[in-house]
């Protein structure tokens, strides 16, 4: 496993857009935000790929489908059987990392490129720009404060993700894009909840936040809305 | 007297030839290549399409090839353990073909076969096997391919023996093994005359 991790690593860094894949090349930080889980399981998932795919020509050209011997049915086994289960294993646990970046959302661009360009902008006024702009949130801005804790929140993420993956791809989303719940105190409490300043500075709301008697939004979608997409123009879908 | 058992209804068990195992172990490793270029695909470039792809549609062609491979090796392991099933088979049928793998041996209960071999396109009938005798033993004891094709000329019937279960019996009756042998060493000079 060490050997292929180290050869995963050689590739990387022969074929770097395997691993920057959905990173923002342009900000400064990204190379101090390096996940060791994402990185190690990219290089063993494109080691495995590679090597499935040289097995399978292999046999194929070799074999030419016919199981004669024990040598062939080792060759075919690998090829057709093991390296696609281990590459699926492997592939899920990037799939749930890659699916929480910034970038991953920006990709459904008819639908969430507004959105991604106000979180970037340094003169918007939103929560969102504020919250990236001062790296409140180190990584993964969009999945931070749109996903609830827990095992649940994570695979209810995923779900509704797949949900709108699919309305995307096969162009029956709606616009203008709107949460499908209220967006639960939880979501900001989780961080701010715990914090001294905010609770100085929210002394007389706090316990209504908390028990949900009020929401955050009552009082922030004024002066600072979530997300400042006002003056962005949603493009209409292409059908 | 010992009485004739005769079995009413016809057996005609399920057959994968080798052109279908060809197909199939082909379509199991075309789809492996799919996936690998799917994850490929993913790795290159994280989006919701080929994140759906890798996420949903690689599992499945993964299952599919599993299936397609674990159903010809558990084919292939029980007609290597096959005690001697009985099987009709219907003129012009063949019962195997020149150059693929042996897993078992053929004891013929009625009909007739024809050993066919091929040589530039044409083929020619180097013997005629008929109830009594067996055919297919030679693959097993040599650990080679199938070296002739045997096709049905009547309708037939035949008990099968899976590879494991001859070499057992081989191996515990001498007298056995050394008709066999004396059968094999027979055919291995015809086939050298002709």
């Amino acid at each position: 496993m060490a050997l292929g991790t180290a050869f995963g690593s050689l590739l990387l860094s022969v074929f770097p857009f395997f691993a920057s894949a959905g990173s923002a090349p342009t900000d400064p930080a990204a190379q101090f935000q390096q996940d060791p889980v994402q990185k190690v399981a990219a290089g063993v998932l494109l080691v495995l790929a590679v090597i499935g795919i040289v097995i399978v020509i292999y046999s194929l050209i070799r074999y030419r489908g016919s199981a004669v011997g024990p040598a062939s049915w080792v060759v075919l086994i690998t090829g057709a059987v093991a390296f696609p289960l281990l590459i699926t294993g492997v592939g899920t646990i990037l799939v749930f990392q890659r699916a929480e970046r910034v970038e991953f959302c920006a990709s459904c661009h008819l639908t969430m490129q507004p959105f991604v360009d106000d979180l970037k902008n340094p003169k918007s006024n939103s929560l969102a720009a504020l919250h990236y702009r001062n790296r409140y949130i180190a990584d993964d801005q969009c999945y931070a404060c749109h996903t609830s804790y827990g095992l649940f929140g994570t695979v209810e993420a995923k779900k509704e993700g797949l949900n709108d993956v699919y309305k995307y791809y096969t162009r029956t989303f709606h616009l203008p894009i709107k949460l499908k719940h209220p967006y639960p105190n939880n979501d900001c409490l989780k961080c701010h909840g715990g914090s001294a300043k905010w609770i100085a500075s929210h002394q007389d709301y706090k316990d209504a936040l908390f028990s949900g008697e009020a929401t955050c939004m009552q009082c922030h979608a004024d002066s600072n809305p979530a997300h400042n997409i006002a003056q962005n123009v949603v493009p209409a879908p292409k059908r | 007297m010992i009485p004739a058992i005769t079995a009413r209804v016809p057996n005609k068990p399920f057959k994968l030839d080798s052109a279908t195992t060809r197909t199939l172990l082909i379509a199991a490793q075309l789809l492996a290549l799919v996936i690998f270029v799917l994850a490929l695909d993913f790795l290159r470039l994280t989006t919701g399409g080929t994140l759906f792809l890798f996420s949903t549609i690689a599992p499945v062609l993964a299952l599919l090839a599993v299936a397609a491979v674990g159903g010809v090796a558990t084919y292939r392991f029980l007609r290597r353990h096959s005690l001697f099933e009985v099987e009709d088979v219907e003129p012009g049928q063949v019962i195997f073909r020149e150059g693929e793998e042996g897993d078992c041996a053929y004891f013929i209960h009625d009909g007739e076969f024809a050993v066919i071999r091929e040589e530039n396109g044409t083929e020619s009938v180097i013997a005629r096997l008929s109830a009594g005798q067996y055919f297919g033993e030679m693959a097993l004891i040599s650990n080679a391919v199938r070296n002739a094709t045997v096709r049905a000329v009547t309708p037939a019937r035949v008990a099968v023996l899976g590879k494991q279960n001859f070499l057992t019996m081989l191996s515990l009756m001498p007298h056995t093994q050394q008709d066999v042998m004396k059968t094999v060493n027979e055919r291995a000079m015809r086939k050298a005359k002709k």
